[in-house]
Order: C-alpha cells, then sequence, then structure tokens
C-alpha cells in the first residue's frame, strides 16, 4: 500500500496551471526522484503535499489519512517533514537551537511547564540536547554547533536543515534540492546520509537537478513537466526515454 | 558562546528572590510603625523610579512579543490604558466622573489584568495570522481608538477627567509620604522582579526557544511541527496581560487615571527604551528604559541652571534623545546590550 499519495493535485496561479492533474503515489521505504526541466512543478508539487500551500483541486493521503490542505505543523506532527529549495536557517539561532527546536514532545514548549520548571522538561531537554548533539556530530557539524547558523556555508546549511529534520524521526523525508550548490564532496555525504536513512527505513522523496547523483541515489524516478506527470520508473530507463531527451535538451529551458 | 545555551538554569531566580525581599521590605514599611525619612533631593528619584518600575513591566511584555516572537506592536500604551482604566472603574470609590463601582481593589486589578488580555486576543484574533506589518498598523490604530473612546465617552470613562477616588492600598496604610513613597517603590519594584523572572522562565526554556524561532522565519518553525499562530497569539496576549497588569498597578498608585497618561508617548518611551537597550534581552531593555527616563530626570535638574525657558529646554531634551537613538542605530543597530547576530542586523 502507498504511504503517501497524491490523486488530481491541481495548483492554479494566475491563471498558470503550476501543476495540473498531477497523481504520485509513493511506497513504504521507496527512495524517489522527482526531476523535470524548471517550471516542470516540483517544488509546487512539494508544497501541495506538504502544506505549505493548499492544492486546488485533488487529494492528498498519508498512511491512508486524508491530509490534502492541512497544515505543515500538523503534516509534521504525522511523520512528513520537508526541506526548502533555498535553504532556510534559522540563522538568528545557534546551530544547537536550530536542531533542538524541532524536538517533538517538549513539555517546556507550553507556558506553566516551562514557567515552572517542570521536570518533565528538564527531564525531555536533556533527553533532546543529547539526540540533538549524536545528530550535529552525525553530520560533522559539531564544530559549529554554537555558531549563529547564518555564518555557515551553503553546504553546511544543507547538513544542518537535514540534521534538523532528522530531529523529528520523520516517516517521510521531502528534501527540495539537496545537492543544489553543494561541492562534490558534500554532495557524496548527503548522497551517503540519505541512502543510510532510507536503508534503515525511511521514505524519501527528493527533487534535484543533479542527475548523476539522484540516479544514481534512487529506486525510482518521476519526471514532470508543466505540472503533468512525464514518465515515471527505473532510472536508467528514465533517463533513456525519448520524451525526458526531449523535455531536458529538445524543448526550450523553461 | 551562545547565548541560547541557557537551559536548565538558575538564571531569574535571583530576580525571584529579589522580588520577594522587595515585597516583604515593602511589606514591612507598609505594616509596621517602621519609618523612613527621605531627603528632599531623592525625593524625584523615588517618583520617577516608580514610574520606571511600572514602565519596567510594559517593556519586559512588549520585548517579549517584538523582541522574542518578533510582533510589531505600535499601540502597547491601550493594553496599559484598558488595565488602568478597568481597574480604576470597577474599584473606584465616588469618582466625579464616569463610572466607579466600588468593589475591592484586588478584584479590580485582576479585571484589568484580564481586561487587557482578551483585548490582545481580540487583536490577534484579527490580525496575527497576516503579515508582520498589519499587526503594527491595527495596533496603533487600536490604541487610538481606545483613547478617544476614553476622552469622549465621558459618562462612562470620565473624559478629559478620567476617573478620580481610586483606592490607593499602600496610602491607605501609611500616613507619611516619605515612607509611603519608598513602600510603594518597593511593592512595585518587587512586583516589577517577579515579572522578570516570569518572562526570564518562559523564554529560557523550550517555549523561548519556539518564539525565537518564530522571529528567524515562521515557515520553518511551522514544518518542524510548531503551531506558530498558537505561539504568537499566546506571546501577545501576555505581553497585553502585563501591560494591563502595569496599568492597574499605576491606577492603585495614582489614585485617578486619565487619559493624558495614556498617550502614544508612553509607547514611543518603551520603544526607545528596548532599542536603545536591545531588544531579546530583557535586563537590556531594563537598562534601556532606565537611560531614557534617567534622561528625563537628569533634564529635570539641568532645567534649574539652564538660561532657557522650560519650552526650549523641552525640545531640547527631545533632540537630545532623537540624536541617541540616532547614534545607537547607526553603531549598535542592535541595541547597547543587543546581540546582532541574534537580532539579525550585523551587517
Amino acid at each position: 500500500m502507498s504511504l503517501l499519495s497524491a490523486e488530481g493535485l491541481v495548483k492554479e496561479f494566475g491563471g498558470l496551471r503550476a501543476i495540473d492533474e498531477l497523481s504520485v503515489s509513493i511506497d513504504d521505504g521507496e527512495l524517489v526522484g522527482v526531476m523535470g526541466p524548471n517550471g516542470a512543478g516540483k517544488s509546487t508539487f512539494f508544497n501541495c503535499v506538504s502544506g505549505v500551500i493548499p492544492p486546488d483541486d485533488g487529494t492528498v493521503t498519508l498512511k491512508g489519512t486524508d491530509v490534502t490542505g492541512d497544515s505543515p505543523e500538523s503534516l509534521a506532527h504525522r511523520g512528513l517533514v520537508r526541506t526548502f529549495q533555498n535553504t532556510r536557517e534559522l540563522e538568528t539561532m545557534t546551530v544547537r537551537d536550530n536542531v533542538r527546536l524541532a524536538a517533538p514532545d517538549q513539555p517546556g514548549e507550553r507556558t506553566l511547564p516551562a514557567l515552572l520548571r517542570s521536570g518533565s522538561m528538564t527531564e525531555r531537554e536533556a533527553a533532546v540536547r543529547e539526540r540533538a548533539d549524536e545528530l550535529i556530530e552525525m553530520f560533522e557539524l559539531d564544530h559549529l554547533a554554537d555558531e549563529y547558523s547564518s555564518n555557515l556555508s551553503g553546504g553546511q546549511r544543507k547538513l544542518l536543515e537535514l540534521a534538523r529534520t532528522l530531529m523529528l524521526d520523520p516517516d517521510v523525508l521531502m528534501l527540495d534540492e539537496p545537492f543544489a550548490g553543494v561541492n562534490p564532496t558534500l554532495t557524496r555525504e548527503i548522497a551517503d546520509h540519505v541512502r543510510d536513512l532510507n536503508a534503515d527505513g525511511m521514505t524519501v522523496v527528493i527533487i534535484e537537478h543533479e542527475l548523476e547523483t539522484l540516479t544514481e541515489l534512487v529506486d525510482r524516478l518521476v519526471v514532470l513537466q508543466q505540472g503533468r506527470l512525464l514518465v515515471e520508473g527505473d532510472p536508467e530507463v528514465v533517463l533513456e526515454d525519448e520524451r525526458v531527451i526531449e523535455a531536458y535538451l529538445g524543448g526550450d529551458a523553461e | 558562546m551562545s547565548v541560547l545555551d541557557r537551559l536548565p538554569s538558575g538564571h531569574g531566580d535571583r530576580a525571584l528572590i529579589a522580588g520577594v525581599v522587595c515585597l516583604l521590605v515593602g511589606a514591612l514599611f507598609a505594616l509596621t510603625p517602621l519609618r523612613v525619612q527621605l531627603p528632599s533631593a531623592f525625593y524625584v528619584f523615588v517618583e520617577v523610579g516608580i514610574l520606571f518600575v511600572i514602565y519596567g513591566i510594559l517593556v519586559l511584555g512588549l520585548d517579549l512579543q517584538y523582541g522574542h516572537t518578533g510582533l510589531v506592536n505600535f499601540g502597547h500604551v491601550v493594553f496599559f490604558a484598558v488595565g488602568a482604566y478597568a481597574t480604576a472603574m470597577l474599584s473606584a470609590q465616588d469618582t466625579f466622573a464616569g463610572i466607579g463601582l466600588g468593589y475591592p481593589w484586588p478584584l479590580g486589578l485582576a479585571v484589568g489584568v484580564i481586561a487587557a488580555a482578551i483585548l490582545g486576543a481580540a487583536v490577534s484574533l484579527t490580525s496575527i495570522r497576516l503579515r508582520g506589518d498589519f499587526l503594527a498598523i491595527v495596533t496603533l490604530a487600536t490604541a487610538e481608538i481606545f483613547h478617544s473612546v476614553f476622552v469622549n465617552f465621558e459618562d462612562i470613562f470620565g473624559g478629559n477627567v478620567g476617573i478620580l477616588g481610586v483606592p490607593r492600598p499602600i496610602a491607605a496604610l501609611v500616613a507619611d509620604g516619605d515612607t509611603r513613597l519608598v513602600a510603594t517603590l518597593l511593592v512595585l519594584g518587587g512586583i516589577t522582579l517577579l515579572t522578570f523572572t516570569v518572562v526570564t522562565r518562559l523564554t529560557h526554556a523550550p517555549y523561548g526557544r519556539v518564539l525565537r524561532a518564530i522571529r528567524a522565519d515562521e515557515l520553518v518553525t511551522r514544518s518542524v511541527g510548531k503551531s506558530t499562530i498558537t505561539y504568537k497569539t499566546q506571546a501577545f496576549v501576555y505581553g497585553a496581560a502585563l501591560a494591563g497588569l502595569a496599568g492597574g498597578l499605576f491606577a492603585l498608585y495614582n489614585g485617578a487615571v486619565a487619559p493624558g497618561f495614556f498617550t502614544i508617548q508612553v509607547t514611543v518611551t518603551i520603544w526607545i527604551g528596548m532599542l536603545l537597550g536591545g531588544a531579546a534581552n530583557h535586563r537590556a531593555v531594563l537598562a534601556g528604559l532606565a537611560i531614557i527616563m534617567g534622561l528625563r530626570l537628569v533634564s529635570r535638574f539641568a532645567l534649574d541652571v539652564t538660561p532657557v525657558s522650560s519650552d526650549v529646554f523641552a525640545s531640547a531634551r527631545l533632540i537630545v534623545v532623537g540624536l541617541i537613538l540616532v547614534a545607537v542605530i547607526r553603531y549598535r543597530p542592535a541595541g547597547i546590550w543587543g546581540d546582532a547576530q541574534e537580532l539579525g542586523v550585523d551587517q
């Protein structure tokens, strides 16, 4: 059974159909790549699925529940977490706080436990700190842990964003161009992390332009064009598909 | 070193202890025949000090909204005013104009806090989902609307005269003028310190981490599962309730409320104090407020020795305040003690 599925999604921006009757289904434990030329609707698809913008039509189903139009925070609670194309760090917070923030179930995020310094808050915070430090170390950001994240390089920001999302221990991880603007070494490192996470059972959906890394990484490629599903299937097969070659090389860049 | 790496720590507990000590000593003066005598030069310091601790509660609430959560409230005085009027109208014995219900003052104070919180919730409901600048406009407008209402509905709010005959609990206990002033300063200062403890505990806890995350990027905060609307509403309502508390205390200290006490000047003073000291830092905002109010004090003395008229002097003081603000924003954009990186104003 599919873990996450979009049925007939439509989103228009002022008469322009960014996505048009788009249906994509993702199975539990899959590692899926989403590609397509600029303006194909990849990010809009992500935005509609992750609750950032509500779709005009169609349904999104997560673990068998209709979650169409649910807020990003409610989807995060249901186990779907995403990153953003232009990394969005909480620049005015330290690396540590960026990661710790994402911890779920912290009673200290409510007024009364915070005011009373409840034991449950302190206890939970100790666990949160330990887990956050583990993730920071795993992504080799430990030497930057107390820096404000505005001081991080582009690649380090991608790592931090990944660490922050993992704090939530999601079932579905949606990565919007995780390799964009990242040097080859770091790209390999991020790809390795993604592969490991997937091997541990996390379902991952990736938008990416870096085709070489993407095709090596994913089980299945979904190619979008002008808001519609063009081709999907095994990466090797998809890349040989004439329609894909046409979309990428033959047609105009937009 | 990160300033945010602070839980669980003892910060704020010193303020808690100091606050309780202040309250106890204040109570000692109020309830025993113990008397103090102030040198006459000290008089004005204590009076301005009392206003400072009341405004201190205002600036701590505003900083919770703006400094920590990024909510722009240009009408903070309205919550101060509503708290003051509600307290005054509920507890005033025989007011000259307007309504005075004569209930016990603790009830009045409680209603003052609740009324300000309700107004805060109403403003939040209408504006907090919108982009930040809308909240700024709505709060500014709300303050203006209430100001006209207080002035024009004379039968209810007493017009320009306001509500008189508000009970003064400390004055009722202490007949001696000097002792009364000192006791008032200690009791109100103690309450300000307790407020400091409350906001410090909130902002140092994971709760404050969520608030700062909202200030940094609301969408990211939502995408990691935090219901940001709830937090923004809470921060706004808490700030409003604190302003209501300050208003109630002001009414019970002053014995009367009138529109003249609640002009936009109050909002401007606490904003300048907050920005001057450094937003998102409780001690800094209080220090900034102290500078602004201290300047007023200094100018009071300076007036005696300058050859210009008081009008000219008042304008000159505004110019000085303006120049200081320009200099701070130019050279220390995060305020004197503010953290430029935390406030995102470096470069």
